[in-house]
């Protein structure tokens, strides 16, 4: 037998047309804390669900404790001693923390199911693991740290040698992390095998034994804790593209444009997401926002486009208090927003390409006069943009569903750009898009820049940030840590930063 | 025009399909199918009788089956038609009997106006339960559907009873002229293609009509560039019950001359299956409205000159719901599948 329980090698899965995993490989050895990190969308999840057996994998294979095991299913797994936390528990909130822990292969006395031999047995894997779990309550009373202690026992019980934790730290307290983090410890003291996903770099260095690092659906590398450091782990992790050059004119910034003064805004879960963040972008300049993806990003965009409320705070678009209005209104008083997700919010899918041209200012001349659209102005509309931006095909009949994603994205730049507004943010702007798409993206908001447009860029490139950007903002869970001019920018003192490390 | 094509050819080979099954049926007892076939169509266009009662059927059905098009497609699904017929209904008769001391043509339009605020207003109830407070519009639809009509029904069988043995009210003050008599077809058949040629011209070349159909096809993406989803949301349900009101208002102004009680049962899902049959396609709609029309009025004359009982035609509709639910079941596949795929495909890593 090999040195390790879990092999997995040559790994690909596609779903649909998305490739999820390209080269997948990971390997865990008995007794080890074994890290698995890499940005949103890098692969992570999906690795350790193809281990679980929830997809099937498409190419590659999955050795567990030697075995090749080509069929693998949840139960198959939970066979071979797997299990997994995943990030949505898996709990009945009406019934009891035992009744949870028992589902399924309750121990039964004759036809009543044997609750003192059910919770003698799971009393022992609490006081083994100082887990502090209260069997009577019902799921629904407990907290989400010891739901996520319930679920490990969950695991336990059901044999499992080799636990895999899915971002078990993003619904935590950093009190209930603590708490989470001994029981790891405990357990690797028992032997057991823990495999441990985030993205969070300091948890990871604090308890990992070795570190794998995947990025975009592939494999990078994999390295002992010892041997390595949060700098060199969030360069494995962002990793270094083409440098694609742009003419960057450093222009002589004019009046304020966007001032955000001490804004708190809520995301979908929790309350202030973002806590007290200050900043403000001039005429003729790019602000780039650099920092790992989920640290607030989003919520900001959204709050200054109008789709989430801002707690408190304010956000002056020219003056003009533009916090909690109406995007209609936001936009009207000159707003430009390409959308972080082009599929849902930047275009309509089922619509043309011309009908997504015209979209934002389809109730304003040309385009429509008193109740009626204006179908030649739309028309004439589409010819132009399609040409100066490039998009093909050049049919503005089709639907944008037929678009690739960098076509589909240039039908977004190209109308956000050309109504010559004062500001313009750009939430990812390059994602997912082909090196053609990026540099005439990029080249389109040079040039909003130069026009006097000021531009607000938000990505999750830091080559991207740094080449185009003239003043540069790092943020990390919430708040700003750091802002530079571009040109001291580089990855080191970025990317410090954004593990929320503090300027030098 | 490609979608519009393929959209048309799916709908023939539905109607094929369910006959060819009806067919099937008329020869297991032991009649001839086709034979069987023309006294229906005879029945539905022969003489003013049988083509007056393919209209008198049309009208209202062609309003029905629009009303839930435009809730459509702005992604309501609005079983509530039903009932926005029946109040629309009763408001028409309510203003019929006692505003008499208006002028005739201003009492016809108020008859018309108080239709569809009531039934507007009725439809707005589930719209603002959906966009406000995620109340799925499929439930509380389908529960007022029963109060709206026993609203009506206590209305005419207490207050507005004319006191006959069954429950109606009075007549009222105005009436839309019929003009094939003996069948009840009147000039409200007018009135419907004309909503419908607006709301047609409203979907495709109007500012509304393009954000209905923005907000039906992406919400999200309705939201990020300025259009407030939730209210086109819950304008289009109350342009769709004000539609509904318009067919309970000719209904009782045309065809009876009072409100009759559960004079409109059935009138909301016909129209409803007519438009889930074209897709709520507003230009593909009324043909489907139209075929069943015939199915409808041309029973009776079915029944008359062959042995095949009336109710058969109820079955042959009752395959062709089976047949299109299952091709609309396809697409609904698909789509799950699509979505699956996609949120797959976002899977986290």
């Amino acid at each position: 037998m090999s040195e390790y329980v879990v092999e997995m090698k040559d790994i690909q899965k596609s779903f649909g047309s998305v490739k999820a995993v390209k080269n997948g490989f990971f390997t865990a050895k008995k007794g080890e804390i074994h890290s698995l990190i890499g940005e949103n969308g890098a692969g992570k999840s999906t690795m350790m669900k193809l281990l679980f057996g929830m997809y099937p994998i498409d190419e590659g294979e999955i050795l567990i404790n030697g075995n090749n095991t080509d069929k693998l299913t949840p139960k198959i797994a939970i066979d071979h001693g797997i299990g997994m936390v995943h990030q949505e528990f898996m709990l009945v909130g009406e019934l009891t923390v035992l009744e949870n822990i028992i589902l399924g292969f309750e121990p039964q006395k004759g036809l009543k199911i044997d609750f003192d031999a059910a919770k003698k047995e799971v009393k022992k894997y609490i006081e083994q693991y100082h887990m502090d779990i209260q069997l009577e309550k019902k799921v629904n009373q407990i907290s989400v740290g010891e739901a996520q202690r319930v679920e490990i026992i969950k695991t336990l019980m059901r044999g499992a040698e080799i636990i895999i934790l899915d971002e078990p730290t993003a619904v935590l307290t950093p009190q209930e992390a603590q708490h989470l983090f001994k029981i790891l410890m405990n357990l690797k003291k028992d032997h057991k095998t823990i495999v441990f996903i985030s993205h969070k770099l300091n948890e990871v260095m604090n308890i990992s034994d070795r570190i794998s690092v995947m990025r975009q659906g592939q494999y990078i590398d994999t390295v002992e804790k010892g041997n390595t450091s949060p700098l060199e782990l969030t360069k494995l992790m962002i990793g270094r593209e083409v440098f694609l050059n742009i003419d960057k004119t450093y222009s002589k910034a004019g009046k304020t444009v966007l001032e955000v003064e001490d804004v708190w805004i809520p995301s979908q879960k929790e309350t202030s997401k973002i806590r007290g963040m200050s900043f403000h972008v001039n005429e003729g300049e790019i602000v780039g926002v650099a920092g790992i993806d989920g640290n607030g990003q989003s919520e900001l965009v959204e709050a200054i486009i109008g789709l989430r409320e801002v707690e408190k705070g304010s956000i002056k678009l020219s003056g003009k208090n533009i916090a909690n209005k109406k995007t209609r209104a936001i936009r009207k008083s000159g707003l430009s927003v390409i959308p972080e997700d082009r599929n849902t919010q930047g275009l309509n899918r089922e619509m043309s390409i011309a009908d997504n041209l015209a979209a934002v200012e389809m109730d304003r001349v040309p385009y429509s006069k008193g109740f009626m659209i204006r179908q030649e102005a739309i028309v004439q509309n589409a010819k132009e943009k399609v040409e100066a931006f490039d998009i093909r095909p050049d049919d503005y009949n089709l639907p944008t569903s037929s678009l690739s994603g960098g076509n589909a994205q240039k039908v977004v730049v190209a109308r956000e750009v050309s109504m010559d507004n004062k500001l313009l943010i750009a939430a990812q702007p390059t994602r997912g898009v082909d090196i053609g798409a990026i540099e005439s993206i990029r080249n389109s908001l040079e040039k909003a820049k130069k026009e006097g447009t000021a531009v607000l860029l938000v990505s999750a490139e830091l080559e991207e940030i740094i080449s185009l950007s003239d003043r540069i903002i790092v943020i990390h869970e919430g708040k700003i840590t750091g802002e530079m001019p571009a040109d001291e920018a580089n990855e080191n003192n970025l990317g410090l930063l954004m593990m929320g490390g503090t300027h030098e | 025009m490609n979608i519009k094509a393929s959209g048309l050819k799916r709908i023939l080979f539905t109607v094929v399909i369910a006959l060819v099954i009806g067919a099937v049926l008329i020869l297991m007892i032991g009649e001839n199918p086709i034979e069987a076939y023309q006294a229906l169509f005879k029945g539905a266009f022969k003489g003013k009788f049988g083509f007056g009662n393919t209209v008198a059927t049309f009208t209202p059905l062609l309003l029905t089956s629009i009303a839930f098009a435009v809730a459509a497609q702005a992604g309501a699904f609005n079983v509530g038609v039903e009932g926005e017929v029946f109040l629309g209904g009763i408001a028409a008769a309510y203003i019929g009997v006692n505003f008499t001391f208006l002028p005739k043509p201003i009492l016809l339009i108020t008859c018309f106006l108080g239709a569809m605020v009531v039934a507007g207003a009725w439809a707005t109830i589930p719209a603002v339960l959906k966009a406000y407070y995620g109340v799925s519009e499929v439930c509380t639809t389908i529960l007022m559907n029963t109060v709206a009509v026993y609203i009506t029904s206590y209305l005419v069988s207490g207050p507005m009873s004319a006191g006959t043995a069954n429950a109606q009210s009075h007549s009222v003050a105005v009436n839309l002229p019929q003009f094939m008599k003996p069948s009840s077809a009147n000039v409200g058949v007018f009135i419907a293609i004309v909503i419908v040629v607006l709301v047609a011209i409203m979907l495709y070349k109007t500012k509304f009509g393009y954000k209905i159909r923005v907000v039906g096809t992406n919400p999200a993406f309705a939201d990020c560039i300025g259009i407030n989803s939730k209210k086109v949301f819950i304008n289009s349900m109350i342009l769709s019950g004000a539609i509904g009101g318009i067919a309970g208002c000719i209904e009782v102004l045309g065809v009876h001359g009072y409100f009759l009680n559960n004079f409109a049962v059935g009138l909301g899902s016909n129209g409803m299956l007519a438009a889930l049959i074209a897709r709520s396609n507003v230009v593909l709609t009324p043909f489907l409205a139209f075929f069943l029309s015939i199915l409808k009025a041309g029973a009776m004359g079915m029944q008359q000159s062959t042995g095949v009982p009336k109710a058969l035609v109820d079955t042959i509709i009752a395959i062709f719901i089976i047949v299109a639910t299952m091709e609309t079941l396809f697409e609904f596949k698909k789509k799950i599948k699509r979505k699956v795929k996609k949120e797959k495909g976002e899977a986290k890593a």
